[in-house]
């Protein structure tokens, strides 16, 4: 079959179409009523004039109506282009403006924040009551009877994802219906995922690891489960109500979920339907791992790492997680890793390289970036022909083929889950009318990854109180983006030429004066 | 003025501070829903309200239910703080 979710939904809702796929609060859809759905979505956006290749905005609250615009947008042969929402402003009009976005699927309680664009887009409400103002796809679909005038092939574009870079705004990863599909299919059979599985989603349909856990469920047939983690009370009980049997988090999340504050007693529960727990986006501490056994004895755990430009690249087997804690592990199913030299070699074993990834999950590129695209999707002699992802990470590789993180290749700041670029941060920091410079560095902290720092200079050579600094900055950036520290410096020290900052000794002074170990790299 | 409203406000006030929000936070409202609080500053608020009305709020206190409307929050604590002076 031609590899594509459209294809597979298609598949599934005819071998299983009674079956529940998906489960919120607010409902609950079946395989069958969720293609009916997706299929009148599909053609509502027809009716008002997308074209194949149409890039179409997404910035809803997760919902059963989120998956559906998704699909909807797929199913039309457009392309779906999540927008998170509390992006704020200047963001969201580089997305709008840079992948050419002919309209916005949003919801109401979004609508306020998204309604400034409507004069560069056109706006749809995917949710929610009927109104006058704003066309609305509940509202539409009453009126369409289902068509299936799905074309695109296997390689053609489904999705571009906005991801921060360490320079300038947010880079399009762009996505071909083969690499989605075939993420479904890599990932469910390494993680054996199977038509049994009722997957607990407390990620967002906003990036790649969350958007596969829909395709994982259109694939197999199985049943996703929805749920916003605040606390993590609410989570266990949704766990044991729900019988979950898979659960995809990120290290971000299990901080959260294991808060010791919030007093959560996981015995209370019946957790011993969870088979297999998954975490990517970070590192797991020793803690996290002992917090995961503790809650899930039952459950296998497996440690994975991927590159945005390629959605996975490796994951640790769960019965080598003892042995091998502090490695990311080997390449997924029909991918492969390569730690490469100067010169393009493969390194030899424990000698560090840049991480190289060949394989059905490498994408197509920068949206509308050529120079950027050239940067990191390139040829190698070795494969004529083909294209690999240079990731400009520092890893290596030990005698059993175990990959290892050495160092980053930017300078991004990685935030209770999110990739947050220092110049966005300086910037808004800028922006303060008494701030002359700042430099946005990352400062470790296990329990999110990393918190946001900003050192900066003054005016009049005074400190901004952090109060007002941080109030400020909240009103022009996303709570996740707020530096947690600022350091005030008289004045910055300068490298020797072109009167450039010296990144690296602000840092360090900043964390002398926090008290703090500067960062020793991973090994 | 009520024990609750000013229960009301205080959360207000500690809410304005904590995210920046200028918008109208009315009682009833899903603060998680309508995207006030997330996922992170929700916890924050649980630690604040126990601190700041001296009420020891357990496991089976701290979920959505109880913390994501004003309302229902000030209502949790003030039956805590009957029950525990």
């Amino acid at each position: 079959m031609p590899a594509s979710i459209p294809r597979y939904l298609l598949q599934t809702a005819q071998r299983l179409p009674d079956k529940v796929a998906i489960i919120s609060r607010e409902r609950s859809a079946t395989f069958g009523e969720l293609l009916h759905e997706a299929l009148t979505t599909s053609q509502c956006l027809r009716e008002i004039g997308l074209v194949p290749g149409d890039r179409v905005g997404i910035c809803m609250e997760k919902s059963i109506d989120q998956v559906v615009a998704i699909l909807g947008v797929l199913f039309a042969n457009g392309v779906v282009v999540p927008i998170l929402p509390r992006l704020k402003g200047p963001n969201i009009r580089h997305i709008i403006d840079n992948s050419g976005m002919v309209a916005v699927i949003t919801d109401t309680d979004r609508l306020g924040e998204v309604k400034e664009f409507a004069g560069v887009t056109r706006l749809i409400t995917g949710h929610g009551a009927v109104t006058e103002d704003w066309p609305n796809l509940p509202y539409m679909r009453r009126f369409v009877q289902a068509l299936n005038g799905f074309d695109r092939i296997g390689n053609d574009n489904a999705a571009i994802i906005y991801s921060s870079g360490s320079t300038g705004r947010p880079k399009g990863i762009l996505i071909a219906h083969r690499n989605l599909a075939e993420g479904a299919d890599i990932c469910a059979e390494y993680l054996g995922t199977g038509e049994d599985d009722r997957i607990g989603c407390v990620l967002s349909f906003n990036f790649d690891y969350g958007m596969n856990q829909i395709w994982q469920t259109i694939r197999q047939g199985c049943t996703l489960i929805l749920h916003e983690l605040a606390l993590p009370n609410d989570l266990f009980s949704m766990l044991a109500r729900e019988r979950v049997t898979a659960l995809p988090v990120m290290p971000v999340f299990l901080t959260k979920m294991f808060d010791r504050r919030l007093k959560v007693d996981t015995s209370r529960f019946d957790l011993s339907s969870v088979r297999y727990v998954c975490s990517t986006g970070g590192r797991l501490s020793a803690d996290m791992i002992a917090d995961m056994r503790g809650a899930f004895p039952t459950a296998r755990i497996f440690s994975m790492f991927g590159l945005t430009e390629a959605f996975r690249g490796t994951y640790l087997p769960p019965d080598k997680l003892d042995a091998f804690p502090t490695s990311v592990g080997r390449a997924i199913p029909d991918c492969q890793i390569l730690v490469l030299d100067e010169s393009g070699e493969e390194c030899a074993p424990n000698a560090v390289g840049e991480l190289v990834q060949r394989g059905a999950t490498v994408t197509k590129g920068y949206w509308n970036d050529p120079v950027n695209t050239a940067k990191s999707f390139r040829q190698h002699p070795r494969f004529p022909g083909e294209t690999l992802v240079y990731s400009g990470d520092k890893v290596y590789k030990d005698e059993n083929g175990f990959v290892y993180f050495v160092a980053r290749a930017d300078d991004m700041i990685k935030t209770k889950g999110f990739r947050v670029s220092p110049t966005e941060i300086e910037t808004e920091v800028l922006r303060h009318p008494e701030v002359v410079e700042a430099v946005a560095f990352a400062v470790p902290n296990i329990t999110i990854g990393e918190d946001v720092a900003c050192a900066y200079t003054s005016a009049d050579g005074k400190p901004i109180a952090d109060a007002v600094l941080k109030q400020f900055l909240k009103s022009q950036l996303p709570n996740h983006m707020v530096p947690a520290i600022l350091v005030h410096f008289d004045s910055f020290p300068i490298l020797g030429n072109a009167g450039k900052h010296d990144r690296k000794v602000i840092k360090q002074q900043s964390f002398a004066r926090l008290g703090i170990a500067p960062p020793a790299h991973a090994a | 003025m009520s024990d609750t409203t000013d229960t009301i406000d205080i959360l207000i006030e500690y809410i304005r501070k904590e995210t920046g929000f200028e918008g109208p936070l009315a009682a009833d409202d899903d603060l998680l829903t309508a995207g006030v609080l997330d996922s992170f500053n929700i916890v924050s608020l649980a630690l604040f309200a126990q601190e700041r009305f001296e009420v020891d709020l357990d496991g089976d206190d701290l979920v959505r239910d109880n913390l994501a409307k004003l309302s229902s929050l000030a209502a949790l604590i003030e039956r805590r703080r009957a029950e525990q002076a």
